[in-house]
């Protein structure tokens, strides 16, 4: 393995581990709201969050393209205010495995809050907490397993995904190259050695994952 | 404290819950067949369900205004709740759920004390368990204690005992006498069981299908039951259709079939004519071999029917003209050889003649 | 992206159109000698029978894969060829690497028309094309394109170094022709290691178009003929063609084709001057036949 093909595997996991972290505020926003909130029009919020999931990554892809480009509605606004760029960029990577990865997430969150009794929240009302110190205290805690459940999810998903990323980072060797985009290019320059080297790679951070995952659960099964 | 509860209505699938009743009792019971909307009621004060209308007020603070749009959040309303489920946070261990309700650093203002509320219902050495691993008793007690540790002005306790053996009510009642007593903390009690609430309660509050059928001291409401309905809840043995032949002095002449018994009129509208007599089978006395003069108004002479065990007691049916339900002791029922067939006299004094006006 | 928008299915194996044609010859001549001697109905009928079978007759479908910008050119000339001959063109146009590689795994092409010699030349050292059906067909130019609108101010091939260009467009340099003309020209200009730090690279020569067209790269460098179909971006330099490699586009059957017959008559088509006229048309520049493959 080359240094080049170090710094795709370092990049591409700290990417995928930041997009876990970044959908948490708003994926669990969402997957609260929809748990435990009722209004007209509440199917389109789950409609959009489920998009990603349902649309071929490319159709995402270009999406994401066509808002974060420089001459997009967002990506105008970044580029010509905070001379900011996204398309192109490590940003770009980072956005597209974050909206890829969050309905997994949001769907995994929002079957953990709907799972968490609601006559618990009440209680602790009745006890004085505010909705605030009654979702950190009480509701959090409770549905803490389906979403870090949901949250490992989300990361194997970051971690594997090609079709947006290719359309809004493109493939930028040492800049926006993950795995899945250096395997492919690997594959189509004909250097399957390369290709399979990475491959390998793949398949040992999926292990590491997976077995991650189950160890977490392990242990906060044992907690009181 | 006194809670005042007007013009409340609350949409429950089948019927409504209506209520306007004014509860000053330091215990007050809420006593109604499942289904009446006691829980709803309950939720209701907590801030936990929002009604058509309601005017609620605790001592001095509006909880509930619909009128003028007030509705103060349930953190704010200073009532603790003790479900039926308890909801004890799984996730914390018995200390951590004790100390749930206390405001950060606000020990000064806490009204109870932390070590007199673990001592009084002898909590102590639960204190660092994991609330799983309690056993039924315990997290009634660690529930009530959590719920009094927050410093409410009014604790609500849905069915607290029911779901308790008779060893362990016996052990808890008192804990519950004794907060009353030492907290000055008026607490509406939810039961279905009759003679819980006579126990404990100086207050109650009968609701049936979503309406107060009565309320009263407990003593008034056991002894002497609204309607039909308030009747049935207390399990009124025996309930016959009669007519007053003769009213005089508060004392009422009825007819049961072709028996003639002698009730206290008190409280009838003018005009009464039919009406239901109740008797309840603990407040009949029976006599074998021979009549002899006693204060009782009613001397009924009747044949035994049946004869079946009920626990410690003995029920005896007998038929005095009319089917009546008796309850005796074991012993009694032995020591006087009791068997169906047997002709015997039965007692009932004038005043345990409760009568129930009856639609024409 | 930029495929024919006529299926690209990589059809059946069916009877070789050569093949049909002899057996409908033969039964005709074999018709004609019977009627002759037997007029009737059944002379009738073998007269007929060949007649029946030449109508079903299914018409051969050529697959080319071409380099991506000969999307617009092909297109047109396929629509004229169909309309002189039975046989139907179908195409896969991608970055001639992509489509090299897909012919090296056994994808069943017909025609390959790449934009370099080097993809068509590894081809025909793993004998994977007929090589005596290989001929240059086109030249190219280069160009160096920005945003029809508030596109970056360029006027010389050395602002490319400037930071008013802080992304470069370009197909892959490594691996697709437009790509790999491109470095080479800049590395002769002595600009490659100005710009390498700020190459863009895309799948194919019109993905480097897209991007400068939606302003995600300021400049790009594309064909004259990619420049000329888009109508978003400008050109703001013209590349001499004696500062660029030589840029040649050669077409060739492919062995495994099955239907050598009709690929090669395409391929005739294609260097004709018929042809010829709309390759020019479009900005390409059309190679005198018989100049070296």
């Amino acid at each position: 393995m080359t240094a080049a093909e170090w710094q795709i595997v370092w990049f591409t996991a700290w990417v995928a581990a930041l997009s876990s972290l970044a959908i948490l505020p708003a994926g669990l926003a969402a997957a609260w709201l929809l748990a435990r909130r009722d209004w007209p029009g509440k199917s389109v919020l789950e409609t959009l969050i489920s998009l990603p999931l349902v649309l071929p990554p490319v159709a995402t892809g270009l999406i994401l393209l066509q808002l974060f480009g420089r001459r997009g509605a967002i990506g105008g606004f970044l580029h010509d205010r905070l001379d900011l760029d996204v398309v192109f960029t490590w940003r770009g990577v980072l956005l597209a495995l974050s909206v890829m990865s969050m309905p997994l997430l949001v769907r995994s969150a929002r079957v953990a809050f709907e799972e968490v009794d609601p006559r618990l929240e009440q209680i602790a009302r009745t006890l004085g907490a505010g909705n605030l110190r009654v979702f950190y205290t009480i509701t959090l805690p409770l549905a803490a397993r389906g979403i870090i459940g949901g949250m490992i999810l989300a990361f194997a998903r970051a971690l594997g995904e090609f079709g947006a990323t290719i359309m809004v980072a493109g493939n930028i060797p040492g800049r926006t190259s993950t795995l899945s985009l250096a395997i492919y290019q690997n594959v189509q320059l004909g250097d399957d050695a390369h290709a399979f080297r990475l491959l390998g790679v793949s398949v040992a951070l999926a292990f590491i994952a997976v077995w991650g995952s189950e160890l977490l659960l392990r242990t906060s099964r044992q907690k009181p | 404290m006194s809670l005042l509860l007007r013009h409340v209505r609350l949409a429950l699938g089948t019927f409504n819950l209506e209520l306007d009743a004014e509860l000053h009792g330091r215990i007050t019971a809420v006593l109604g067949p499942s289904g009446a909307g006691k829980t709803s009621l309950m939720e209701l004060v907590a801030g936990l369900r929002r009604p058509q209308s309601a005017f609620i007020q605790l001592g001095d603070r509006v909880l509930t205004d619909t009128a003028r749009g007030v509705d103060l959040a349930t953190r704010h309303r200073g009532i603790g709740y003790v479900p039926q489920d308890l909801a004890l946070f799984p996730q914390l261990s018995v200390r951590q759920n004790l100390r749930y309700g206390r405001r950060a650093g606000g020990e000064a203002d806490s009204l109870f004390g932390f070590e007199r509320i673990v001592e009084l219902l002898e909590i102590q050495p639960l204190l660092h368990r994991g609330v799983t691993e309690l056993s039924g008793g315990e997290k009634q007690r660690v529930a009530l204690a959590r719920a009094l540790l927050a410093s409410p002005r009014l604790l609500l306790l849905d069915e607290p005992l029911s779901s308790l053996d008779a060893k362990l009510r016996a052990r808890i009642l008192p804990c519950l006498a004794r907060i009353r007593d030492e907290f000055q903390l008026p607490i509406l009690y939810v039961t279905h069981d009759r003679f819980e609430a006579l126990s404990i309660a100086d207050e109650m509050v009968v609701l049936i299908d979503g309406r107060v059928a009565q309320t009263g001291t407990a003593q008034e409401v056991f002894s002497r039951p609204a309607n039909l309905d308030v009747a049935g809840l207390f399990t009124v043995e025996t309930v016959q259709t009669g007519r007053i032949v003769n009213l005089a002095d508060d004392l009422a002449t009825v007819a049961v079939g072709s028996t003639l018994l002698t009730a206290v009129g008190r409280n009838l509208p003018a005009n009464t004519r039919e009406v239901y007599v109740c008797i309840r089978a603990e407040d009949v006395i029976l006599l074998k071999g021979g009549d002899s003069p006693s204060s009782a108004r009613n001397h009924l002479a009747a044949t035994v029917k049946s004869v079946s065990r009920e626990g410690p007691f003995v029920r005896v049916d007998v038929d005095c003209g009319f089917p009546l339900t008796v309850l005796l002791t074991r012993r009694a029922r032995e020591e006087m050889a009791i068997e169906p067939g047997d002709r015997v006299v039965a007692l009932v004094k004038a005043p345990q003649i409760h009568l129930i006006p009856r639609p024409a | 992206m930029y495929n024919d928008d006529k299926s690209t299915s990589y059809g059946n194996a069916e009877i070789g159109a050569g093949f049909r044609h002899r057996f409908v010859v033969v039964l005709h001549r074999a018709a004609l000698v019977n009627s002759s001697m037997n007029k009737g109905i059944l002379g009738l009928l073998t007269w007929l029978a060949p007649l029946a079978l030449a109508l079903p007759l299914r018409a051969a479908e050529v697959t080319v894969f071409a380099a991506a910008s000969l999307t617009e050119s092909l297109q047109e000339i396929a629509a004229s060829y169909e309309t002189q001959s039975a046989d139907r063109i179908l195409f896969n146009f991608s970055a001639s690497s992509t489509l090299a590689r897909q012919i090296e795994e056994g994808a069943p092409a017909d025609v390959f028309f790449s934009a370099d010699e080097a993809k068509m030349d590894r081809l025909e050292t793993k004998g994977l094309i007929l090589r005596k059906t290989r001929k240059s067909i086109l030249s190219n130019s280069l160009v160096i394109v920005v945003a029809a609108d508030r596109g970056a101010a360029i006027e010389r091939p050395g602002d490319l170094a400037t930071d008013r260009v802080k992304r470069l467009a370009l197909a892959e340099p490594n691996t697709v022709p437009a790509g790999i003309y491109a470095k080479e020209y800049l590395r002769k200009e002595g600009l490659w290691s100005a710009v390498e730090g700020k190459v863009v690279p895309m799948e194919n020569v019109r993905g480097a178009l897209a991007a400068v067209e939606s302003g995600n790269a300021e400049a790009g460098i594309v064909y004259k003929t990619d420049a000329a179909v888009s109508r978003t971006v400008k050109i703001a330099c013209q590349i001499p063609a004696a500062d660029t490699p030589d840029i040649r586009y050669p077409a060739a059957v492919v062995a495994g084709s099955k239907q050598t017959g009709a690929a090669t008559a395409f391929l005739e088509f294609l260097a004709s001057e018929k042809a010829g006229n709309v390759f020019g048309k479009r900005g390409f520049v059309v190679l005198k036949p018989g100049s070296p493959p």
